[in-house]
């Protein structure tokens, strides 16, 4: 994809010369800040390598089009996802351990208010609705951690286990999580993947032996919420990917 | 999310603050448990200051209240404000769990 007009990159704790070859590569200026009165680029795509969690965390409170971390990916892989990044109005793409120790649905909803007017209840409605889909990725796609079944502390203290060894173990902690915003007219598109095994990989779970009403359980809300909140989702990729709509 | 609790002579009164998220497992256990250990036999959980809860808050507050109903006590949510309240809405979670405003 050629890159837009007015288009750049900016690094945060990358390599001066990778970045530098990136910027090459794809066609796009460094940012740096620029010069006092210098106008800065109407699309900044945001690269980080190795951060600090606050540091990253600042990052997503300024308005770039993307946040992008680099991780362990190759040129070609990053190249790649800055590609993705022009398709979209905003776009993040983070590895689960990054995504689990910050505040993404709220970043991103602050990212779409940026762009868009939200009244208050709107936008605690789309963070839910964001950090719902975000969560589901992250745990129960990339960490394939199962939600809490039972209404007992077992229960919870075996969701606490799983996640925090799944967390911990680099195969699991380093898949990424991608959130994918475009505005249409009337609303806007998110689409927030990760890169787990989907449904067909999962284990099958079993019906709830509790006595319990459905509406008891301690887990399994999630869609729910989402289907309250935004005007129409789907599941797609096998359950990889949920695309969801907003009127704005 | 952090919390306090403060202690009657017939019920403790537990004070959510920030944000409660599938992340906050270990502070939820550990409320559990202070209630669990609370002589009162009503445990009210004030939602007053809580700014966020998610679908997996709503399961914990879930676990609290079945813990607690096992222990013979009651429990109780009350004062919950803007995003809290309308989870709490959507999710029906009046019919099983006592809401007080």
């Amino acid at each position: 994809m050629a890159p837009p007009q007015d288009a750049a990159l900016a690094g945060l704790g990358l390599p001066p010369d990778r970045l530098d070859r990136l910027s090459q590569t794809v066609g796009m200026p460094v940012w740096s800040g620029g010069a006092p009165g210098q106008t800065a680029p109407d699309r900044v795509f945001l690269l980080m390598g190795p951060a600090p969690e606050d540091a990253i965390d600042d990052r997503f409170a300024q308005s770039y089009a993307a946040w992008i971390e680099v991780a362990d990916y190759a040129d070609d892989e990053v190249i790649h996802l800055i590609d993705e990044a022009m398709s979209a109005d905003i776009f993040a793409s983070l590895t689960t351990h990054t995504a689990g120790g910050l505040d993404l649905a709220g970043r991103m909803v602050g990212a779409i208010a940026r762009h868009r007017a939200l009244p208050q209840v709107k936008r605690e409605d789309m963070e839910l609705a964001l950090h719902e889909a975000i969560t589901n990725a992250v745990v129960h796609g990339n960490l394939q951690v199962d939600g809490m079944k039972g209404l007992s502390v077992s229960a919870l203290d075996r969701f606490a286990a799983d996640l925090t060894a799944r967390m911990a173990d680099p195969a699991f902690a380093s898949r990424r999580v991608e959130v994918l915003i475009s505005f249409q007219d009337q609303g806007a598109v998110v689409e927030i993947t990760d890169q787990g095994i989907g449904f067909r990989g999962r284990r099958k779970s079993k019906p709830a032996t509790t006595t319990t009403t459905t509406t008891a359980k301690a887990s399994g809300r999630g869609l729910h919420l989402i289907a309250a909140i935004a005007q129409s989702y789907e599941l797609l990729d096998n359950g990889r990917r949920i695309r969801m709509r907003f009127a704005l | 999310m952090d919390y306090g609790v403060e202690y009657r002579d017939q019920e403790a009164v537990a004070r959510l603050r920030g944000r409660l998220t599938f992340n906050d497992h270990a502070k939820l256990r550990a409320l559990i448990q202070e209630l669990l250990q609370s002589k009162g036999k009503r445990q009210v959980v004030d939602l007053a200051n809580l700014e966020f809860v998610d679908s997996a808050g709503i399961g914990m507050l879930l676990i609290a209240r079945e813990e607690l109903a096992n222990a013979d006590k009651q429990f109780v949510l009350r004062s919950a404000q803007g995003q809290v309240k309308r989870v709490l809405s959507v999710a029906q979670l009046g019919k099983i769990i006592t809401i007080e405003e």
